[in-house]
């Protein structure tokens, strides 16, 4: 019996130095940016700022309302003007961006996540002991596997509104670059994911559809794809709603959504209506929120 | 797997499911105009793609303009912004995990309601409905649009901007939270509550600990969204990578484009690698 | 007054059904007492009147002559600090060491502050302490490990450990070897009978395996649809009345809801 005293056993104790050191990394990080006082603003406040504030303060209410009492008819009016003109397309432009963007990362994220998924995509799939092993072939799935992983990261790592911003200066002003940008992004996020749950599949219905002779891709499509589909559907949903919150944003690049409305009233001063859009912008995120949530409890009902 | 019946019935169900999302994607596709066609660039469009994307390959490594003397190089001038845009991140997530505890705490329904009697019910209850009312505000507009507030309000001015990327990534956090704590099982809480530990110290000891390995994750993984949301501020005016990227484009330096570009990409992998490696430690 | 663990004319009922019923019980301090019947039969409902995790709709539960009813919350607390508990699921925290989990059985006695100096950065007597226990119970080389990284058994020894640092003057087990196969079953019997005997401290404990009961605990009170069979000395026990109690064509339609019950018994944590 290896018999270890007290204070061996102390140093011996299981530590888990990479959470450990990365948590200590991240909070030194903060700490010292907060320190450093670079965003310590000294002016923040002084009598001079606060003034400005609640002049700025008083600018958000309503034109109309800004130098009489409060009355609720002269309110709604004014709002429903701002909805005429401009609220109801926006919001539609908003949604319907949203709604194609999502469903093209669905498709193509679903189509990437196939070579990327390390158990489908090699030289004998769901086979145990291969007997052939051929080094090239072997390279040339990793390559593949490899390639599609990296497309993936890149995809995800640039932010919707950086690839809004280059496609619009590639394609010109219609709704492709809001569209493609935010499907772009997408596809990165849903193809990884899609990629991991395929590889957690369990390897039984798979191998015994290749045991009888199907192709790569006839497996994906008569046992994966069925397999998959409520975790997908359930993720599919949660990013649409994140997609209806950058859609209201990219606007401000000058696709016509929410956001350019927002650009539009900051740069002609009528921070009223700006701030009118912004609150309009909350609404139909949290319409998204609500709508997703429902959706999903329905695909899990259906599961 | 339940019978034949309820296997068919939730097959049909998913298959409405499938229908409804393709229609909605050809309604928009109709309401935007999406045209295909508009893809294919026209001539001078193709020349531009064209020229962007050569310079993929081979970004610059120098500038492309012309520089004064004493400039910082490309790369270290690169790496700088990557640098400034992590401070913008680090800085706001501070904010964040501190707002995000405390509201999340507050917001909590089985520590404000389920576990009081009495008056002390009422005010957690009217604790609670607050509580979740600011978070449902705050991270329900977007964090440039926070920003575009404090714009107008008080023109451009860092503290502005990372209150603004604060504020929504506080209120997220602040909402899974509030999930975790009440999603924790609670065995251990009542056993030491039948040895005598009282509410705080079982809140602190017993099931902050266990619910700590699932906030440490997703914090991890909402910085990672802070940095690009960081990276955008850039396009706004705030030194961060977004006002490099616009800068180099606007004046056509592609090759620049594409090295900060690189730089962005690379910064992001790097820490999304980093907390997957973490987030497997934690597990 | 009588000192040690008493129930008077304790009766327990939720929704409609009734757990216990009429429940008349005594310890001395220092006693052993087996509890035994099916499940369902109402023991962990006893077991968890015992602490007042549950409230008895008739009657009352003395310790040490208090009404534990009539306590104020404080004084509850402090009540509860001098009665262990081990629960059939073992309720350890699992991301957390075996120290951790061993010194949160003291938390009721400490402050705020003293509870994370306990439980982060434990001061050298209390470290000795914990590694005695846990020699006693036989994993003092596991004192460091995650909990959730220990075998059945040996989580169900950390258990154990947790209520003896609490230092207790009665312990309430609710089948405790449940996670434990059945060779280490009578051993971990074995030692909780001998460290309670060592302390004097009022052993209750539920099992439903007759044998063990039988060959550990002087006297046995045995559960029946929520009400006392029997309660008497181990060897005046007649081998017709034990199997009365086990007898399954006469289980009435109660047990079942009562199962459920006693699987959803919490306190004021939801």
């Amino acid at each position: 019996m290896n018999e270890k005293t007290l204070p061996e056993l102390y140093r011996a104790r299981p530590r888990n130095l990479v959470v450990r050191g990365s948590l200590t990394a991240m909070l030194i990080l903060i700490a010292g940016i907060w320190l450093s006082g670079e965003f310590l603003d000294p002016q923040a406040f002084t009598d001079q700022r606060q003034e400005n504030i609640a002049r700025f303060l008083n600018e958000l209410r309503p034109y109309p309302l800004q130098s009489t009492t409060f009355d609720a008819s002269v309110a709604l009016t004014w709002a429903h003007s701002i909805m005429q003109e401009k609220g109801w397309d926006a919001l539609r432009i908003t949604l319907a961006i949203s709604f194609a963007a999502i469903t093209l990362a669905g498709i193509f994220g679903g189509l990437l996540a196939l070579p990327a998924a390390r158990n489908l995509t090699r030289a004998e799939p769901f086979v145990i002991n291969r007997t052939s092993r051929n080094r090239m072939t072997d390279l040339m799935w990793s390559t593949l596997v490899g390639a599609t992983r990296l497309l993936l990261i890149f995809l995800r790592a640039i932010p919707e509104y950086v690839w809004a911003f280059l496609l619009l200066a590639l394609l010109g002003p219609t709704a492709w670059p809001a569209v493609l940008a935010l499907a772009l992004h997408n596809t990165g996020i849903f193809g990884k994911l899609a990629a991991e749950v395929i590889e957690d599949l369990p390897a039984g219905p798979l191998r015994s559809q290749t045991g009888m002779g199907a192709s790569r891709l006839q497996v994906a499509a008569f046992t994966i794809l069925p397999l998959t589909l409520p975790r997908l559907l359930l993720f599919f949903f949660y990013r649409w709603e994140t997609c209806v919150r950058e859609a209201t944003v990219l606007g401000m690049l000058g696709i016509v959504s929410l956001g350019f409305w927002i650009q539009d009233a900051r740069a002609r001063n009528f921070y009223d209506e700006m701030f009118f859009l912004i609150l309009l912008g909350a609404l139909i995120v949290l319409l998204g929120e609500v709508i997703s949530t429902w959706a999903r409890w329905y695909v899990r009902r259906a599961s | 797997m339940a019978g034949l019946a309820e296997a068919t019935a939730s097959s049909g169900k998913r298959r409405w499911i499938l229908i409804a999302i393709a229609a909605s994607g050809i309604w928009a596709s109709i309401s935007l105009n999406l045209d295909p066609a508009l893809l294919v660039p026209g001539e001078g469009g193709l020349a531009v793609l064209s020229e962007f994307f050569s310079y993929a390959l081979s970004p610059a490594t120098t500038y492309q303009s012309i520089v004064p003397e004493g400039t910082t190089p490309l790369a270290a001038q690169a790496l700088l912004a990557a640098w400034r845009t992590v401070q913008f991140a680090a800085a706001a997530m501070g904010l964040s995990l501190i707002g995000g505890v405390t509201l999340g705490f507050l917001s909590s329904y089985s520590l404000m309601i389920e576990t009081r009697r009495g008056i002390t019910r009422v005010i957690g209850g009217t604790v609670y409905a607050v509580a979740r009312l600011t978070i449902t505000l705050m991270r329900s507009i977007h964090e440039l649009l926070w920003a575009v507030l404090f714009l107008a309000a008080f023109g451009i001015s860092q503290l502005g901007a990372v209150i603004a990327l604060a504020l929504p990534c506080a209120g997220i956090l602040a909402k899974i939270f509030s999930e975790l704590i009440d999603e924790t099982p609670r065995h251990a809480a009542h056993s030491a509550e039948a040895a005598g530990a009282s509410p705080i110290q079982i809140y602190c000891f017993i099931l902050a600990p266990q619910a700590l390995p699932n906030i440490l994750a997703y914090s991890f993984y909402r910085f990672e969204c802070a940095l690009r949301s960081s990276a955008v501020l850039g396009f706004f005016g705030y030194p961060t990578l977004g006002f490099y990227i616009a800068a180099s484009f606007e004046n056509l330096y592609y090759g620049e484009v594409w090295v900060y570009l690189y730089t962005l990409f690379l910064l992001v992998a790097a820490v999304d690698l980093w907390s997957s490696a973490i987030r497997k430690r934690l597990a | 007054m009588l000192s040690g663990l008493q129930l008077e004319n304790v009766g327990v009922s939720f929704e409609t059904t009734r757990a216990l019923e009429d429940v008349n019980l005594h310890l001395a301090q220092g006693e052993a007492v087996a509890l035994v019947g099916l499940s369902g039969a109402g023991k962990t409902t006893l077991l968890h009147t015992c602490n007042a995790m549950v409230s008895p709709s008739t009657g009352r539960v003395l310790i040490n002559g208090q009404d534990l009813s009539k306590l104020s919350a404080k004084a509850l607390k402090i009540a509860r600090m001098n009665i262990g508990f081990i629960h059939q699921d073992l309720s350890l925290v699992p991301n957390l060491r075996v120290i951790q989990n061993v010194v949160s059985g003291r938390l009721g006695r400490r402050s705020l502050f003293g509870g994370a100096r306990d439980l982060l950065f434990p001061a050298d007597d209390v470290t000795e302490r914990v590694y005695d226990i846990l020699t006693s119970v036989g994993i003092a080389e596991k004192i460091y490990e995650r909990t959730d990284h220990l075998s059945g058994g040996q989580q169900q020894r950390v258990a154990i450990a947790r209520a003896l640092f609490q230092e207790p003057q009665f312990l309430l087990a609710d089948e405790p070897i449940s996670s434990v196969d059945p060779v280490r079953a009578e051993a971990t019997i074995a030692l909780l009978k001998t460290l309670c005997a060592e302390r004097n401290i009022t052993l209750l404990m539920s099992l439903h395996n007759l044998k063990l009961a039988t060959t550990f605990f002087p006297r046995l009170v045995a559960l029946r649809d929520g009400r006392i069979v029997f309660d008497k000395a181990t060897d005046t026990v007649l081998p017709a009345e034990l199997e009365a109690i086990f007898d399954l064509t006469e289980s009435s339609p109660v047990s079942e809801e009562v199962s459920d019950f006693e699987d959803r018994l919490g306190g004021r944590f939801g």
